[in-house]
């Protein structure tokens, strides 16, 4: 009895145990169905589950009474229910899509973005440098993006049926007003920066907000790197180039500096080209960087470059010598404060002298000075997940000095701007971005209101379209503000559609659009006047995929640009020389142990003079980088392998102008010194 | 390259584990359950990782405003990405990661070096991934972090573990 007693006891016991135990159970489902991983616990206690391939969960709690159920899962919104835990019952739980918030979302439409993130992001400075033939220069680089065009007697960014003036550089946030080092006519004009400086990219072909302005087509904004924590010293040398650079890194600081010589001497000594050079093209550039984390949430940068670019070469009737003078320096401010605000300042300098000797005949002589200081401040502050705003204002005083003989000018000018933005998430998956900028030119004594707005359908990460449209305005260049004081700002109405896919190896987009000019600089009656205009419409279509065999990953671009301008001293409205209408590249980038092989084509369709049209434009370039040892990495690259001879432009007589040389080889060593990381070939 | 970082990372799981885990705990019943969920990972068994990882998780609901049980559910995700690289829950886990991350940064107790730690030990699980496509692009990123990481505090085992046995494990890569 006593033994049955116990037995009873120790059974009530176990069986008060088992009813202490309350079992939850149920599925989680989302409007495709069942749902793996959802970890569903009930709130204040390790108690849960995880659901299983079919959706389904079953765990046991100590807890009993009234308790919150909930499920949670990346990437959707968390659910809870508040229940007596007795009366639950068979849950079914369905987990709706989280919709993303304003800072979660980036719209690619019309940019192309180059950085790094924890996520992949499609380009790097990298990647896109070690496509084709770039040599190290963003602006070749950005040249495989659709929606630019070869124009190879500049090499300079095309964006669109635009000219080059009508794409903007930006270094933190602040403009450059001479993004090229100068060259003579036929040759290509590297751009200043190495894209090493950078952390991030941005080029925008179109459709940009109210921050960017003075820019009809497209801008180029760059970040450049944060504070450096580790020193580092490094040289590179090729046939054409020499470098040395380095960093001291500071406790929350870091001093950057970068000399580099380049001299076209002894290339043309051992492969000649069709020029007479005087003086073979050399320049001689230095940078510095200074950065301070002043807080953990202040940034200090500084940044100052300088470059000397000299180069002659005979022509028929005289020797042309060039030589210019460039300089820049900006000074940022960037600080996080309370309740989510961040504010931003900078200023910039940008002064370049050139002069040349020989210009347009022998004996004469043409010097220019152009200057500019760009003032910049911006408030932004994130509301909410559904409204972030930003507005700034800024300032530019330019300066331009233009003497040939008897004849030149002074120009002096300013004009302020002020912008506000709006990011606004309407209802899930759809956003809109409202802007405005506002500029007050006081040679013209106008002011200037232009709208802007961006409405964009992101439903998931794998998709998006966006509509854009939006006026956006330039001065005109110096020599027809000088003459005709009273020309107004020229003026760009941009209707951009855009449709993305994306996996994770692989993007499709395309972009039809369309951008109508007008108030553009026309010489009418020996006068210029603000009658000019234009229209520039067409498609870019981008291709990428790395799913097609392990280590290879392609590129294609097609751009179709179907343009006419009535500016400058066209009689009639014509497409512009410098537009072509197919533009196409082709790449591929292939890792094979320590080497990775680069090989793109570029073809461009012909360009219509008044003298006739030029024939097609095609390059199929090749490089190769070889990983040496983790401190030493070798570059070499052909351009225009198969020799054809390109031409760029038809003079009035009939003569066709094109390159100098039907083939650039290029072979780089680039060596750190002192670093203790490897693949690392940038001084900063 | 893979088979080396995979030793590497497996010294860096050991170490993790035995890392005290209640160190920065807000009180100490949190860190007694943050304590009695990282005992349950056993790293021969991935399920293990997820257990613990789901627990950690439903800490941080029970302390939404402290740092500790980010830092470690970030932690245990990214173990389990780098001994699992192509698992199903993977990519999963990996976004987990990158959001914890964005959130730790908004804590004000997270320690910073702790921080620069996760965020180059996540730039590491992408070469882990693909070492071909990502060692290039990635490399740099881990260092600066695990860099930053040690010149917080240069006491950071982790920080310093990690970044000593990558870039051992990276210069043997690339010159074979």
């Amino acid at each position: 009895m006593k033994h049955l007693l116990t037995t009873l006891i120790a059974a009530l016991l176990l069986t008060t145990g088992a009813f202490a135990q309350t079992s939850i159970r149920g599925k989680v489902s989302d409007e495709h169905g069942p749902l793996v991983g959802v970890n569903v616990f009930v709130v204040g206690t390790l108690d849960g589950g995880i659901t299983d391939t079919l959706g389904r969960f079953s765990f046991k709690t100590g807890k009993s009474g009234e308790q919150t159920v909930r499920a949670i899962l990346m990437g959707y919104e968390d659910f809870n229910i508040t229940a007596d835990l007795s009366k639950l019952g068979e849950l079914d739980i369905r987990l709706r899509e989280k919709a993303a918030s304003i800072d979660e979302v980036v719209v690619t439409a019309s940019t192309f973005s180059m950085g790094k993130s924890y996520q992949f992001k499609k380009l790097d400075a990298l990647d896109v440098v070690m496509s084709g033939n770039s040599c190290g220069d963003v602006v070749a680089a950005l040249q495989v993006l659709p929606g630019t065009q070869k124009v190879g007697e500049d090499g300079k960014l095309y964006v669109r049926g635009g000219e080059s003036e009508e794409c903007q550089t930006f270094i933190n946030g602040m403009h450059v007003l001479v993004p090229y080092s100068t060259n003579v006519e036929g040759q290509n004009q590297r751009g200043r920066f190495s894209p090493f400086l950078f952390k991030g990219m941005s080029f925008s072909l179109g459709g940009y907000s109210g921050e960017y302005g003075q820019a009809l087509s497209s801008v180029l904004p760059m970040e450049t790197t944060d504070v450096a924590s580790g020193d580092k010293l490094g040289v590179s040398a090729s046939l054409v180039d020499w470098n040395v650079g380095g960093t001291k890194a500071f406790d929350r600081s870091s001093l950057s500096f970068n000399l580099d010589y380049i001299d076209m001497g002894l290339y043309n000594a051992v492969l000649p080209d069709r020029c007479t050079w005087t003086r073979p093209y050399h320049k001689l550039g230095g940078e510095g960087q200074y950065k301070l984390d002043i807080s953990s949430n202040t940034t200090l940068k500084t940044y100052a470059g300088y470059d000397l670019t000299r180069v002659g070469q005979r022509l028929d009737d005289r020797s042309l010598a060039m030589t210019e003078h460039n300089a820049y320096g900006n000074v940022t401010l960037n600080t996080r404060f309370g309740d989510g605000y961040t504010f931003f300042t900078g200023a910039a300098y940008s002064a370049m002298v050139s002069d040349v000797d020989d210009a347009l005949t022998a004996g004469d002589h043409y010097h220019n000075f152009r200057n500019e200081v760009h003032l910049k401040a911006e408030l932004r502050k994130t509301l909410s997940g559904a409204l972030k705003l930003s507005a700034g204002v800024e300032d530019y005083l330019r300066g331009s000095e233009k003497r040939y003989g008897t004849v030149g000018y002074d120009l002096q000018y300013n004009l302020f701007a002020a912008h506000f933005d709006a990011n606004i998430r309407i209802t899930r998956g759809l956003f809109l971005n409202l802007s405005s900028r506002e500029e007050y030119l006081n040679r013209s004594r106008e002011w200037l209101v232009m709208p802007r707005a961006t409405l964009s359908y992101v439903p998931n990460d794998r998709f998006q379209a966006s509509l854009m449209a939006g006026r956006y305005s330039q001065t005109a260049e110096d020599d027809f503000l000088a003459a005709a004081k009273g020309l107004r700002q020229g003026l760009a109405d941009h209707a951009i559609l855009s449709l993305q896919y994306s996996t994770y190896k692989t993007m499709v987009r395309l972009e039809p659009y369309y951008k109508r000019y007008s108030r553009l600089p026309l010489l009418r009656d020996g006068v210029y006047t603000s009658d000019g205009y234009g229209y520039s419409r067409g498609f870019d279509l981008f291709v990428e995929d790395a799913s097609l065999l392990e280590n290879l990953t392609l590129t294609g671009s097609y751009s179709y640009n179907d343009s006419e301008r009535l500016y400058r001293d066209y009689a009639a409205a014509r497409t512009p020389e410098y537009a072509s209408r197919h533009n196409f590249r082709l790449t591929a980038k292939y890792a094979v142990g320590k080497f990775i092989l680069g090989l793109a084509d570029s073809y461009a369709s012909g360009r219509v003079y008044a003298a006739g049209k030029t024939p097609y434009y095609n390059s199929l370039d090749a490089n190769v980088t070889w990983l040496a040892h983790p401190k030493v990495i070798v570059y070499a690259s052909l351009n225009n392998v198969l020799g054809r001879t390109n031409v760029y432009r038809i003079q009035p007589d009939g003569t066709q102008v094109g390159a100098t040389r039907d083939r650039f080889f290029y072979l780089g060593i680039f060596i750190s010194l002192k670093n203790n990381k490897a693949y690392d070939i940038s001084n900063f | 390259m893979t088979s080396r970082i995979f030793n590497l990372i497996l010294l860096a799981v050991a170490l993790t584990v035995a890392t005290p885990c209640v160190s920065n705990a807000q009180d100490a019943q949190m860190g007694q359950l943050i304590g009695q969920s990282m005992a349950k990972v056993d790293a021969s068994d991935p399920a293990t990782f997820l257990t613990c990882i789901s627990e950690l998780k439903r800490i941080d609901a029970m302390y939404p405003e402290a740092a500790a049980p980010k830092y470690y559910a970030a932690l245990q995700s990214l173990n389990y990405s780098v001994l699992n690289p192509h698992a199903e829950a993977t990519e999963g886990l990996l976004a987990d990661a990158a959001t914890l991350i964005a959130a730790l940064e908004k804590c004000k107790d997270a320690d910073a070096s702790n921080l620069h730690t996760l965020k180059g030990f996540l730039y590491m699980v992408r070469i882990v991934q693909d070492p071909a496509q990502n060692g290039r692009r990635y490399y740099l990123d881990v260092m600066a972090n695990y860099e930053k990481a040690l010149k917080i505090n240069p006491d950071n085992e982790l920080a310093r573990d990690l970044q000593q046995k990558f870039f051992d494990g990276m210069s043997q890569a690339t010159q074979n």
